[in-house]
């Protein structure tokens, strides 16, 4: 397959015109055609209906255009992330978290991109996955870290990233800190803090059969959470990934293990910069590693 | 054994097996018939400039290793591929003469993630190996094909999960093309064969390399 016949596939996909998408390609219509007819001949099959007045995708078309579009832009991206270490314009990173989801995991992927791109931008945004999703269809954010239950319109691409495993985050003071590790039964008799930041744990332990534990809702940031769990108002079940003030600890909870996917999401077919593209190619390069 | 010698008798063991031959036979005719190669960039083409991920977490860009000398491109399948192993081992056993030879050698995979890593892990490469998310770079090389049906099929009979080791639905690969571009990013010489288990011999790359340091 060849980078222009790709191109002219999508353009032409776009314009379903031969005229129009030639005009878009700057290149002649037998050209344009030729080329056609070869990506079809590779792909095994007609790409196009061509009739008198119209011009439409065939089934296999319709296949493919999302992969030759995305390969597209691989190949581009790749380009203009060369192009912009050169150039270096000015360019932002607008990224959504939901709640209880650190940046700590895609740290290294800013730093690169940053690298090569000294006036990027940052900006993360945490809110709900609802409102995330909307803030991306609306393109005020490039992507989101998501997590793996919620749902997703059609028109996103989205990759597992990590795995992300709850701690008991303790006061320093309290009996439990002296274990290794603990078990859901460890924490019977104990109040667990649990709200929207919490990555839904303590609401599955809520499910399990044992009865055992109090639940008191708070709400707010994750570092108000601490503040309470600080002050020995009850123990929080959070990401091992958050960070800790002196004043708590984390203990890992062994029995049950309680594990979510985050994952990244982000508009599929939608042209990015380079800082974005490159962003999410390292993110994609990285995950599960 | 040189490398091709030992990637014929993979094959020739493999082979036995009626549904791997014919997964095979089908991906060699397919791209024979289909006029694949006349898309592959050629001897004298210019080398896209590009930047992509390393199994690190690192940006790897071309122009940046123009600039200390002549780089090889190695595309590859990916570490689930038996003759893409022979032919990782062959490079990391020859890696310190190219690079004694003033050469940076890249190895670029449509593998993400773990699998992209463990390709660099697992031999000990002391190259990089560059997840070529998308393929976008294989595509601009002309080395990308569509997996014919026999063989998707049979990829996935045997539970390799190609969808999600290149974090996509499109079943496409590169063939195990290799280029060595001079310091301009010109394609000085290639090697590129429809068939995965043709491939260039670290002699071979080590001898056009001589042959671009000292043209006679």
């Amino acid at each position: 397959m060849e980078l222009t016949q790709v191109r002219y596939f999508v353009a032409l996909s776009r314009s379903l015109n031969f005229t129009r998408a030639a005009e878009a390609c700057n290149v002649t219509q037998p050209a344009l055609t030729r080329a056609i007819q070869r990506l079809e001949e590779e792909l095994g099959g007609a790409l196009l209906f061509r009739e008198r007045n119209l011009t439409q995708l065939t089934d296999l078309g319709r296949t493919m255009l999302p992969h030759l579009d995305a390969m597209l832009m691989a190949a581009d991206s790749a380009a203009a992330l060369a192009d912009a270490r050169r150039r270096q314009p000015v360019a932002s990173l607008k990224i959504g978290l939901a709640p209880g989801i650190g940046c700590a995991a895609i740290a290294f992927a800013i730093r690169e991109v940053a690298a090569i791109l000294p006036d990027l931008m940052i900006r993360f945004e945490e809110a709900g996955a609802a409102s995330l999703i909307e803030g991306m269809l609306a393109d005020m954010l490039d992507c989101a870290l998501l997590p793996q239950d919620c749902d997703l319109p059609d028109r996103f691409n989205h990759w597992p990233l990590y795995e992300d495993r709850a701690v008991a985050v303790l006061p320093t003071n309290h009996a439990l800190s002296g274990r290794d590790t603990l078990t859901a039964d460890d924490l019977q008799g104990e109040t667990l803090l649990h709200g929207e930041r919490c990555g839904g744990f303590a609401a599955r332990l809520e499910t399990m059969p044992s009865t055992g534990y109090r639940f008191r809702r708070c709400d707010g940031a994750t570092s108000h959470m601490l503040d309470l769990v600080a002050a020995g108002i009850g123990v929080a079940l959070l990401s091992e990934r958050i960070a800790l003030p002196a004043q708590v600890t984390a203990r890992p909870i062994n029995d049950p293990v309680l594990t979510r996917t985050v994952r990244l999401a982000t508009p599929a077919g939608r042209p990015q910069g380079a800082a974005v593209s490159g962003f999410i190619k390292l993110c994609r390069a990285r995950r599960g590693a | 054994m040189n490398l091709q010698d030992m990637l014929d008798a993979e094959r020739a063991t493999r082979l036995v097996n009626e549904a791997v031959r014919a997964a095979y036979e089908e991906t060699v005719a397919t791209l024979n018939r289909n006029g694949f190669m006349p898309g592959v960039l050629a001897e004298e083409a210019q080398f896209p400039d590009f930047m992509l991920p390393n199994s690190e977490g690192r940006l790897v860009s071309l122009s940046g290793l123009l600039a200390r000398g002549p780089v090889i491109v190695q595309f590859f399948r990916g570490e689930w591929c038996p003759y893409c192993r022979l032919m990782l081992d062959a490079l990391v056993t020859a890696l310190p003469e190219i690079e004694a030879l003033g050469a940076t050698l890249i190895a670029l995979t449509p593998d993400t993630g773990a699998a992209a890593h463990d390709a660099k892990a697992n031999y000990g490469a002391a190259f990089d190996v560059l997840s070529d998310v998308d393929c976008g770079v294989g595509l601009a090389a002309g080395v990308v094909f569509r997996l014919p049906p026999l063989y998707k099929a049979r990829l996935i009979t045997v539970g390799l999960d190609i969808p999600d080791r290149h974090g996509n639905q499109a079943w496409f690969l590169p063939i195990p093309a290799v280029f060595l571009l001079d310091r301009d990013g010109r394609v000085a010489w290639r090697f590129a064969d429809v068939d995965f288990t043709h491939r260039a011999g670290p002699e071979r790359i080590i001898a056009a390399l001589r042959q671009l340091a000292t043209p006679e």
